[in-house]
């Protein structure tokens, strides 16, 4: 059975290389990966003890495994658009540049800024997406070369992956150990808040920002009536049904992630002070359903190669090895092959590699939920390795990047190296951080 | 009442991913990025849970 599954396994990964070189595309690879597998399982088993299903089956059934959390992507994805489409965004940039004359409290509310979409979805790429253009723009008049920028939007995209409260990677792994989604705050805002410090001082050190008065004229302008309730209502709306659902589950009805987003959406288009027509908030629609469909075609897909990796037996295949290999050696390696699984299967990383690992300290006695939170600290890094790299690659692409993609791997080395460090300290000592739970 | 406001937001949903399945086909056939066989396939496959979904099939 072991030679089997390991045949499977080199079948798998030679398809997954094959196609992803003939066809520029991870998501198509991650499926018909999975297909193959499964059809090569199916006619290995057949006629034995042990019978799989037909991949028609295991391709349907895959693509409901993470169905749910390509509908949130959706709905959280318009809501923001329709958010930035608003004026919002704008606004407030266009307030605290005027405000603030001060470099360093500038790249910090622009860093927080890009936590906050990625933070509410789960998405670095939408942080990217929404705000990346508008970031780069006051990042560049900070002074920071165009290298440094791009690194900056990346950096604080793959911290607003990681950022609670939506944690993509902790919640899969979390669901596949039958773990609550709880306690998780402090430990992945912590290390969050150290990086992104870190990060601002290391790119910002040595830059000199442009004067005031021409970063006003080059942003865009917002609209008058935009005031702080239009800015505010809509967030707060949202929120405020997060936490409603959080903390009286028993008097409100359990609403979901998606259709708070679709409320939300509303409320944004309720207090939008330019009233728009119906045509053009279809458009902005259609365009978000253009932009997110990637990361639509990428969970779906994962879960095509989630459901024929378990339906063949490869999945248990690399769990198992990773249980049995020596303590040493998985503290030595999970720096490697947690990212390098991220770009490879994006968020199935957490399912494949993220789930038996968790299992495998559970029965050590160690303590789970900082185990999680250290291998969702490490996940993100791998956002920018190919086959997929879809946040590093729409990145450079958003800022206007014209450097080698290794020169911009070069640039956020080091945030990446100190984020993967403090996530390896947790990994290996989880019984120190137990208070932050 | 908590129950009723259960199934309206169950039906909700459908009504969500029947929405999203109208964008996916409106792209299938006419979209302005990623205009190639391969994202063709990739649109016809991700199409295939909402509508399943939509017709109460799973």
């Amino acid at each position: 059975m072991y030679l089997y599954t390991t045949i499977l396994f080199v079948i798998m990964v030679a398809s997954f290389v094959i196609c992803s070189r003939k066809l520029k595309s991870p998501e198509i690879s991650m499926a018909i990966t999975g297909v193959v597998g499964a059809l090569v399982a199916y006619f290995m088993y057949l006629g034995g003890e042990y019978q799989i299903d037909f991949p028609v089956r295991i391709l349907v059934e895959g693509l409901f495994t993470n169905f749910d959390l390509a509908i949130s992507f959706v709905c959280a994805s318009v809501f923001v658009n329709l958010y930035s489409y608003s004026g919002a965004m704008t606004a407030v940039t266009r307030k605290l540049v005027g405000t603030f004359d001060n470099k360093w409290i500038l790249l910090t509310f622009m860093a927080a800024f890009m936590l906050v979409p990625g933070a509410l979805t789960g998405a670095g790429s939408i942080s990217v997406f929404v705000l990346g253009g508008l970031v780069a723009t006051v990042v560049r008049y900070m002074g920071l070369s165009d290298r440094k920028t791009t690194a900056f939007v990346f950096i604080f995209a793959i911290l607003s992956a990681a950022c609670p409260p939506i944690n993509l990677w902790t919640m899969m792994m979390t669901a596949q150990c039958n773990m609550p989604y709880v306690g998780f705050t402090k430990l992945l805002a912590l290390p969050i808040a150290i990086v992104g410090i870190f990060t601002i001082i290391y790119l910002g050190w040595g830059s000199k920002r442009e004067p005031k008065e021409k970063i006003l004229a080059e942003l865009p302008e917002a609209p008058e009536k935009m005031n702080m309730l239009r800015i505010l209502l809509p967030l707060v709306v949202v929120i405020g049904l997060i936490l409603l659902t959080l903390y009286a589950p028993f008097d409100v009805p359990v609403i979901g992630l998606p259709l708070t987003f679709i409320i939300g959406s509303f409320i944004v288009v309720l207090c939008n002070p330019v009233k728009r027509t119906f045509k053009e908030y279809f458009k902005v629609v259609n365009d978000t359903m253009e932009q997110v469909f990637p990361l639509v075609a990428t969970v779906l897909s994962v879960g095509v190669l989630q459901s024929s990796m378990t339906q063949i037996g490869v999945k248990g295949l690399i769990g198992v090895t990773f249980i049995t290999l020596p303590l040493v050696m998985l503290y030595v390696t999970v720096l490697l092959f947690g990212p390098f699984a991220q770009g490879c299967l994006s968020y199935g990383s957490a399912i494949i590699i993220g789930a038996p690992l968790v299992f495998m300290f559970n029965t050590r006695g160690m303590d789970t939920t900082v185990v999680c939170a250290a291998l969702s600290l490490m996940f993100p890094i791998g956002d920018c390795l190919p086959p997929s790299r879809i946040t590093g690659r729409l990145t450079c692409e958003t800022v206007g990047y014209q450097g080698s993609y290794m020169s911009f791997l070069k640039q956020i080395a080091i945030p990446c190296a100190l984020l993967g460090a403090l996530a390896l300290v947790m990994f290996i000592t989880p019984g120190t951080f137990t208070f932050l739970k | 009442m908590l129950v009723f406001w259960g199934d309206l937001v169950h039906y909700l949903y459908f009504v969500i991913a029947g929405i999203i399945a109208f964008f996916l086909v409106k792209n299938l056939f006419k979209r302005e990025k990623r205009n190639g066989l391969v994202y063709d396939i990739v649109y016809a496959y991700c199409i295939i849970p909402f509508v399943l979904r939509i017709l109460f099939i799973k």
